[in-house]
């Protein structure tokens, strides 16, 4: 486990020491501040709204950098060859691959966490209260779907370039819930050869929209937090889109020439 | 090449590409590498040196033959357990620090904190970068980042060290550093095989060279066997009254140098016979010498093509 460790530091150095997420923070800072200064709405009113804005710029800031992060860390070291040393060390492959990952994980959470001081010091400057129980499930679920992105990221940068492995993974991100919803619709229309590819696209790619928990923090006055069946469930989901991505990304690496 | 065999590369084969683009790098190589040995692995660019190393480490897989590290297959976690590696080109992370990177690096190898933390200020003083810890990389030149690719390669001491380009980016001090630290880790018993175009780095440090071309092994050899038949012992001479050489030295065919005859041999008795020669014929010898020729001389005369081969090739050669 410490070479995991010892990995996963690097990632998250790396994370820190760069400025990409700053500025990620610092944009999304200046377009929270841009919503605090609206006061056309009544408290209630603005309450939701800055919810509703804080949140999404959250999962799409940390969402973005989570794919930025994880499809670049093989290309780059397969690139500058800072991959021979290391592996020339007792590390094997899928420690490797695993090390990367926690790291990028750390690194999320780290941007994550950011944006959440972000948004907890702008509720307290409103004087809007935080649904902290729910507020906690949302950002386990996006966790969660920061595991599957960074999963897929790595699987992707394996199979196309860098650029294409970004371009995919926020594409991914951006149109999960029209892939899904364009796919029903479709396999109701197509015929047998058609619906069996609907039905290998439904099972291949994770459905995102079930870990975005936005809405109901948003309406925490009429929405509970969801039971703790329901999130296991969800975090079985999520382990399993995962664990696939990131087999896929093993067999790949696994006999890569370096 | 007696004692125990710690590499054996068996009918190596390496390929690029796939297909009708596959290129052999390596074309059935075999050596094998002894425990305590320090061995030169000599060839021009594109000879397969890379490639025979990389697959040493585990990184490129063989087409055919095997190799194998420790007993163990190239590539496993129990091979490299014992090994330090030092690759051809290598940006350490610009990020980092010269300590970080050390305890990655030594962390990996399964050296304690509290080990590391002793081990990472001798390292860094022995290769001349003492005060360096707290730098980040991307201020280290070229040369410094070679010292640090040198330093992670040996911070767990390890029983076989492989470097890929020896001092590849080193000034002539680092070399010498280099050198120094090389010369340590020899006379501790450790087994060293690296490959350098810096072919008297390689006559200096080994006691046994392994020469490819194009993907083969075209010699092997002691240093000490390699070098004895390169002394060459050399007389310029004239002869008096434009007389004809005795027979002994005319047998020698000497060549002409303006007014003066040379002869070159690598025998030393028919060199004393030939100088004893002379003495008696009454002819005035201008100068005598023996030299033993550099290593480099030896290989581009071992791997040049054969219609380009007078350059370097003395009269003894021919």
């Amino acid at each position: 486990m410490r070479q995991h460790l010892l990995i996963a530091r690097t990632v998250l150095i790396e994370a820190v020491r760069r400025r990409e997420i700053y500025v990620v923070v610092l944009l999304s800072v200046a377009l929270v501040a841009g919503v605090m200064s609206i006061h056309f709405f009544a408290l209630e009113g603005l309450t939701k709204f800055y919810r509703e804005v804080t949140l999404q710029v959250m999962s799409m800031a940390a969402a973005i950098t989570t794919v930025v992060l994880a499809s670049r860390q093989l290309p780059r070291e397969f690139d500058n060859r800072t991959i021979h040393p290391l592996l020339a060390k007792p590390v094997g492959r899928s420690t490797f691959l695993v090390g990367k990952l926690l790291g990028v994980m750390a690194a999320a959470a780290f941007c994550f966490a950011l944006l959440l001081a972000v948004y907890v010091a702008g509720s307290y400057w409103l004087g809007t209260g935080i649904p902290w129980a729910l507020f906690a499930q949302y950002f386990y679920l996006q966790m969660i779907m920061m595991l599957i992105l960074a999963t897929l990221g790595f699987a992707l940068s394996l199979r196309f370039n860098l650029d294409a492995a970004i371009t995919l993974g926020i594409v991914f991100y951006f149109t999960s819930a029209i892939i899904m919803s364009a796919s029903v619709m479709i396999y109701k229309e197509t015929g047998n050869v058609g619906r069996v590819l609907m039905v290998a696209m439904n099972y291949l790619l994770p459905q995102l929209t079930l870990f975005d928990l936005s809405e109901k923090t948003i309406h925490a006055d009429a929405w509970g937090p969801l039971p703790l069946s329901v999130m296991a469930q969800l975090t079985v989901y999520g382990a399993a889109y995962a664990a696939l991505y990131l087999g896929v990304a093993y067999l790949m690496f696994r006999r890569r020439p370096l | 090449m007696g004692g125990e065999q710690i590499v054996e590369v068996e009918d190596l084969v390496v390929e690029y590409g796939r297909g009708r683009n596959v290129v052999r790098a390596v074309d059935g190589v075999s050596f094998s590498v002894a425990r305590g040995e320090c061995v030169g692995f000599i060839g021009a660019n594109g000879a397969g040196k890379s490639s025979t190393i990389k697959t040493m480490m585990g990184f490129l897989f063989p087409a055919a033959g095997s190799v194998t590290v420790f007993g163990e297959k190239a590539g496993t976690t129990d091979s490299r357990r014992r090994m330090g590696y030092l690759p051809e080109v290598a940006l350490y992370y610009p990020f980092m620090k010269a300590r970080e990177l050390l305890e990655l690096y030594g962390g990996l190898a399964g050296l304690s904190r509290a080990a590391l933390r002793q081990r990472i200020p001798t390292l860094l003083a022995e290769l001349g970068l003492e005060g360096r810890g707290e730098s980040l990389l991307k201020n280290f030149s070229k040369g410094m980042q070679q010292r640090l690719g040198i330093a992670q390669a040996i911070i767990a001491d390890p029983e076989l060290l492989v470097f890929d380009e020896l001092s590849s980016g080193l000034d002539p001090l680092g070399r010498f550093d280099l050198r120094q630290v090389l010369l340590e880790i020899k006379q501790r018993g450790r087994t060293i095989f690296f490959s350098s175009h810096e072919l008297s780095e390689v006559e200096s440090l080994c006691d046994r060279v392994v020469i490819v071309d194009r993907g083969r092994v075209v010699k092997q050899a002691p240093m000490a066997e390699m070098m004895g038949p390169l002394t060459e012992f050399e007389v310029l001479f004239r002869m008096a009254d434009g007389a004809a050489p005795p027979p002994e030295v005319a047998a020698l065919q000497p060549d002409r140098d303006g007014e003066s005859l040379r002869v070159v041999t690598r025998d030393a008795a028919v060199f004393a016979g030939a100088l004893e020669a002379l003495a008696a014929a009454g002819a005035r010898i201008i100068s005598t010498s023996n030299r033993s020729r550099s290593l480099e001389e030896y290989f581009i005369n071992l791997v040049r093509p054969a219609g380009n081969a007078s350059a370097t090739e003395s009269p003894a050669q021919r």
